[in-house]
């Protein structure tokens, strides 16, 4: 048996992350502060800090929610499909696809509080018992809109958490053998224990297929019922049965497109080409790929409601949409530029690789914007967000930056414990060939 | 550990560098009847399970039937709070208009399944756990990384010393020593 983890291991353990390390996190520890800032002025001033106006009660704040939940969403797709697959090579690399899900649902989860009008009483929401006797109304797609925001931010966390024990049990043996007694302890009370008894791995795999497997239903109804608030309203462009079906797969090339650079930018600052090689490249530059393609085909059926099925409001709604930009760069970036990777020497290649997924997700965003602002259009009204909303999206990508960060310093970012079961396995079978 | 006084003898583990002997080693003891076995290593192992005798569909069970009960909570809360407690006319709709207490009743109940996936694992598992005598194994800290450990109790009613040693040493253990604690 090799000993191939270590150097995974010797990545989260070691002293000093390095200047390059240092510069990043400061830069996003100092967009963190910019966050914090703007929130900060949002709850002192109110909602009246933001751009928003008749017709457009909705802009950047709806726009970034619906844009993380679906970044969310993908990359847990992502994650969970890859430790379902039971015998198939290559689920090692779910890890830092659970990582983006959680860090990218983390961003999402400030965002009802904070469009809410009134974060302050936010705890409305909750059927808290009340001197006011008053319960929330449950047939609300705001009051289900808790409850997925919730289940996803807890579900997608011990989806990660469950698949972290072992390796987190390697790592307090590690530091423990090196003699750094505060940092075993550390990870040994979040290792929980755990002593890798071979009765223990046999309930811990099935609790992390049941979680993995749980994680599906749950990304079916975080982007729905997103959706649903879209289409409880009577706004055209929204009062629109596709609309679910549309949100739920357009979302895919924003979590892909950010879980394709990431694995780019870590295999390459890491040094563990051999644990995310090229296959996973391939395989995931393929399925960006492949929604994008899903994209246009949904893009295509809006075309159709929009320019023949629908009524006169619809087709209103749609004529609207395409006399501005982000309509046409979602189009152009969510669906049609990941099409480049269906070409192989552009899925492995890094410089290729990383542009084209961060602007697919971008297009994703555009397309959001292209809902949200551009479904609301009247003549003659302008919606221009404000600095408060500027630095509320560059403060979330900071906050999604640091949290990715930490977790690529201080824990594996590949399973450990799958790859080793995966060389196992490879072995036996190449023994027995 | 200091003086004369010797701690208790738990039982005998071997140390192996692979799976494969472990496995042999582990069919054998299990043949020879031995019970209380314990086999640790840095990966799942599914072939071990049936010879520790462990099935992992309680942690299935634990997920399943709190993932239902607390589905039929969700709804049974809405229910109470919206139609007895403090129904609201919204639009005219109907109080107990059941669909719209779906979706928060399927979400709540995945939450609390996946939950008790984890606390069910880690319960039938009797994990936390601040420390467990096999960490006094020599060269345990390895069970995590690249090595393979046999734990043959000292409890077991017909325990002989020398015939687990003979035992555990069958199949070319790197080492075999004795668990004290």
């Amino acid at each position: 048996m090799s000993l191939s983890t270590a150097p995974l291991a010797r990545a989260a353990l070691r002293r000093h992350g390095g200047t390059s390390y240092r510069l990043a996190v400061a830069a996003a520890a100092f967009g963190v502060v910019v966050l914090a800032w703007a929130v900060a002025v949002l709850l002192v001033r109110g909602i009246g800090v933001w751009g928003n106006n008749q017709p457009f009660v909705w802009g950047f704040d709806l726009i970034a929610y619906a844009w993380w939940i679906g970044v969310a969403n993908a990359a847990s797709l992502f994650a969970a499909v890859l430790v379902l697959r039971r015998h198939g090579l290559r689920t090692a690399v779910n890890r830092f696809a659970e990582a983006a899900a959680l860090a990218a649902v983390l961003v999402a989860s400030l965002y009802p509080v904070l469009h809410l009008g009134r974060p302050l009483l936010a705890h409305w929401v909750f059927p808290l018992p009340m001197t006011t006797g008053v319960w929330p109304y449950f047939g609300s797609t705001l009051v289900w809109d808790f409850w997925g925001i919730v289940s996803h931010l807890v579900v997608t966390s011990l989806f990660w958490f469950i698949g972290l024990i072992p390796d987190l049990a390697t790592l307090r043996d590690r530091a423990a053998r090196e003699g750094r007694l505060g940092v075993a302890r550390a990870y040994g009370l979040f290792a929980l224990g755990w002593r890798g008894s071979l009765a223990h791995w046999h309930r811990h795999q099935a609790a992390h297929r049941l979680v993995a497997a749980l994680v599906l239903p749950l990304l079916l109804s975080a982007q729905t019922v997103v959706a649903l608030e879209f289409v409880a309203t009577p706004v055209p462009a929204w009062h629109q049965p596709r609309l679910p079906l549309q949100v739920l797969l357009t979302g895919l090339p924003a979590g892909l497109g950010v879980v394709l650079a990431l694995a780019a930018v870590l295999r390459g600052g890491l040094g563990i080409e051999r644990h995310i090689d090229d296959a996973d490249m391939d395989l995931l530059a393929r399925l960006l790929a492949a929604a994008g393609a899903g994209c246009a085909a949904l893009y295509a059926y809006d075309a159709l409601s929009g320019l023949v099925l629908g009524d006169a409001a619809t087709r209103a709604a749609y004529a609207a949409r395409l006399s501005h930009p982000a309509w046409w760069g979602g189009l152009a970036l969510g669906a049609l530029l990941p099409q480049l990777l269906w070409w192989r020497r552009l899925r492995l290649s890094a410089r290729s690789v990383v542009p084209i997924g961060l602007l697919a997700s971008a297009g994703v965003w555009l397309d959001r914007w292209s809902l949200v602002v551009d479904g609301l259009d009247r003549a003659g009204a302008a919606y221009r967000p404000s600095l408060n909303e500027w630095a509320l999206l560059g403060g979330g990508l900071a906050l999604f930056c640091l949290c990715l960060l930490l977790f690529a310093r201080h824990v594996p970012v590949v399973s450990m414990f799958e790859i080793r079961h995966e060389e196992n396995e490879r072995e036996r079978e190449e023994a027995e060939a | 550990m200091s003086g004369r006084q010797v701690a208790p003898l738990l039982g005998l583990v071997a140390e192996f560098d692979d799976d494969a002997p472990l496995l042999r080693t582990l069919r054998d003891a299990r043949a020879a009847g031995w019970r209380g076995l314990d086999a640790f290593g840095p990966h799942p192992l599914p072939e071990a399970a049936p010879l520790l005798g462990v099935r992992a569909t309680p942690v299935g069970i634990v997920a399943a039937s709190v993932g239902v009960a607390a589905a039929a909570a969700q709804y049974g809360v809405q229910y109470w709070l919206g139609v007895q407690d403090y129904p609201l006319n919204v639009g005219g709709r109907p109080p107990h208009a059941w669909p719209v207490f779906l979706p928060a009743a399927y979400i709540v109940g995945v939450l609390w399944a996946a939950a008790a996936a984890l606390v069910g694992m880690l319960l039938l598992n009797r994990l936390p756990r601040l420390h467990h005598p096999i960490f006094n194994a020599r060269g345990f800290g390895r069970a995590s990384e690249d090595r393979w450990f046999l734990f043959l109790p000292a409890a077991d009613a017909g325990f002989d010393p020398v015939a687990a040693e003979l035992l555990l040493r069958a199949h070319g253990p790197l080492r075999v020593t004795e668990l004290r604690g």
